[in-house]
């Protein structure tokens, strides 16, 4: 499990640099873009339709590696009330439920992939884009999402600033 | 099924899910799917009706997920947070602040002043208010402790500073608010701009009343004197090249030469530019940058992703009309319900993140707003207001904690009491803005003319 859950760490951080890579890719074509159109030029159509497609990205490929990061925010204050063996059932409750929305919304996600790339369906914007594209980032980002989750019910790591492992033996 | 049972289900999930620690993006998520079964699949005649309509719907939701996400009018929001991250890393905002401390002679709170005048400053350069906090206290809070300033006056003003970030412009979370709220991006921003520095200047009234009531709070203390040549030397160098980044971003907006959207990129290259000029620019700068910038924004998207959907069931299920009707349906002044709006906030900042409380609120406030005929700019800057005072507000304003990490044995309760001054300013500034609405819309007015 360690051993899957190191090379689970590669997959993560390499897509949240990819996913932080977006940004001067986006910044960069913005600029050129309107300074084209300052001089009079007629700017590419396709900026606008990538820079969108580029948020979704974002906020999918940074996701896997913010679960592992505990990035996400929660609100821990009412669940550090209470005693630490509810708290110990709480979490495990959380990461599967997590864990299975995510797996869910992957499955989802790649149902709807295969049909767009089958149909070969356009999504209309400034260029038409594939559709299947909005698609890809949901499925690999969700999916990988599930997979962090999984690390956590299995007790490689804990998602909650107070430490439960001080607590496994109570339970 | 009534307004409010489908009101009390979709939010009552929300917060139970928060209230259970789950993360905010995946109570939002979980609240979907229970959202999709209740109200569009519904009631069906056996097990297998269900899941075969299961099958059907969720890949909807699933299919609507990115429809906020991916919309121009968000593009700023990395660009903003990625300017303050870069003006922090690269050592420009460090240098801005020694040249400020320079200017300011032998004055009773002159770390205080620097802190107000440095963080309005560093707010129309940043779009992020967690960026200025956190900023804000690791430079000043260490020296304001060697010079003996009570708890009180060192945390005050960085906790009240911190938070303009959220309404001067840029501001991340502005951005976020008009793409929620379908208001224009352009004109909040720009609107947030005046009531900005009169907050500014609010605190800064502030420190000195409190500077009167209790000299000691902020002991005086030599200072090396610097002559003119030094202080011009200071201005040119290291505080109107800012202006450079200023105007790339706002002045761009105002003279129409660029979209929000666009003028934010501007002012990423502005920074990026200056930080080479003054040759503080490093790749590891801009790489902790980025990273800094993903964790943020990553989170943001992420939540916002998942949250398009509940918007749509909020309306779908009847609860947002529902909600409209009712609020609207009393015979009160329409104060007396924004007085209400703005409680709510404040309650719910109490213990939700800014971005979680809007995606809850703007789908049932702003229908609300709209019929009771306010400008949907001035009720956006309202709500920033409500945010940036909820932000300060225990037990769970965000700027209460960097401070308690940053000024090692503090307590909650002491952090608390030093922000409570400036809430009252923030007060005092809400106060203005129902009294003269033009001083939000003055400028906005420009735009459009």
């Amino acid at each position: 499990m360690e051993a899957f859950d190191k090379a689970l760490e590669k997959v993560v951080t390499a897509l949240a640099y990819l996913a932080s890579a977006f940004i001067p890719c986006i910044f960069t074509m913005i600029v050129i873009d309107v300074s084209i159109r300052t001089m009079g030029v007629t700017p590419p159509l396709f900026t606008s339709s990538i820079v969108e497609y580029g948020l979704l990205y974002i906020a999918m490929f940074s996701a896997p590696w913010l679960v592992r990061q505990k990035g996400h925010v929660a609100i821990e204050a009412l669940v550090s009330i209470l005693r630490p063996a509810v708290q110990l059932i709480l979490a495990k409750f959380m990461y599967m439920i997590c864990g299975l929305a995510a797996l869910l919304f992957s499955y989802f996600a790649l149902q709807l992939f295969l049909d767009a790339a089958y149909s070969g369906q356009l999504d209309v914007r400034g260029v038409d884009m594939p559709y299947w594209a909005q698609f890809l980032p949901m499925t690999i980002g969700f999916f990988l999402v599930s997979l962090e989750f999984l690390m956590f019910l299995a007790g490689l790591r804990h998602y909650y600033s107070y430490d439960l492992s001080e607590i496994k033996d109570e339970v | 099924m009534e307004w409010y049972w489908a009101g009390a289900l979709l939010l009552g999930c929300v917060m139970a899910g928060m209230a259970l620690g789950i993360p905010v993006a995946f109570t939002f998520l979980l609240t979907n799917i229970v959202g999709t079964c209740v109200f569009v699949i519904g009631r069906q005649d056996s097990f297998a009706a269900f899941i075969d309509r299961f099958l059907l719907q969720v890949p909807q939701v699933v299919d609507n997920a990115p429809q906020l996400i991916t919309s121009f009018t968000l593009s700023p929001i990395p660009m903003f947070i990625l300017m303050g991250s870069l003006f922090f890393h690269t050592g420009l905002a460090i240098k801005v602040f020694d040249a400020l401390d320079k200017l300011l002679g032998k004055i009773p709170g002159r770390l205080c002043y620097l802190t107000v005048i440095g963080g309005s400053l560093f707010s129309t350069l940043t779009g992020s208010t967690m960026a200025n906090t956190a900023m804000l206290g690791s430079l000043l809070v260490p020296e304001m402790q060697r010079r003996g300033y009570s708890k009180h006056m060192s945390m005050g003003p960085i906790l009240g500073t911190g938070g303009l970030a959220m309404i001067i412009p840029p501001s991340s979370l502005g951005v976020l608010l008009a793409s929620i709220a379908s208001v224009d991006v352009g004109a909040l921003l720009i609107a947030g701009l005046l009531p900005g520095f009169v907050l500014a200047g609010l605190y800064a009234g502030m420190i000195t009343l409190m500077l009167v009531l209790n000299p000691d709070s902020a002991p005086s203390y030599e200072i090396e004197p610097t002559n003119w040549s030094e202080k011009l030397y200071q201005v040119v160098v290291n505080i109107l090249p800012m202006g450079f980044v200023i105007f790339l971003v706002i002045g761009f907006i105002v003279l129409g030469w660029a979209t929000p959207s666009e003028s934010a990129s501007f002012g990423v290259v502005g920074v990026v530019i200056l930080a080479v000029v003054r040759r503080a620019f490093t790749w590891e700068a801009f790489k902790t940058s980025l990273i800094g910038t993903i964790r943020v924004v990553g989170m943001v998207f992420f939540i916002l992703m998942n949250s398009t959907v509940f918007s749509q069931l909020l309306s779908f299920s009847g609860a947002s009309r529902g909600f409209v009707g009712w609020a609207t349906g009393f015979e009160v002044a329409p104060l007396v319900i924004l007085g209400a709006m703005f409680l709510v906030l404040i309650l719910l900042g109490m213990f939700m993140d800014p971005v979680s409380m809007m995606l809850i609120t703007v789908p049932i406030f702003y229908p609300i707003a709209g019929e009771l005929g306010y400008d949907l700019i001035w009720f956006s800057l309202i709500v920033l207001m409500s945010l940036e005072m909820s932000a300060t507000t225990p037990p769970f304003g965000l700027l209460l904690y960097i401070m308690m990490g940053m000024v090692k044995g503090t307590t909650l309760g002491q952090v608390s009491l030093a922000a409570a001054p400036y809430l009252l300013c923030d007060l005092i500034l809400i106060i203005i803005l129902i009294i003269f609405p033009m001083l939000a819309l003055y400028l906005p007015s420009l735009m459009g003319g």
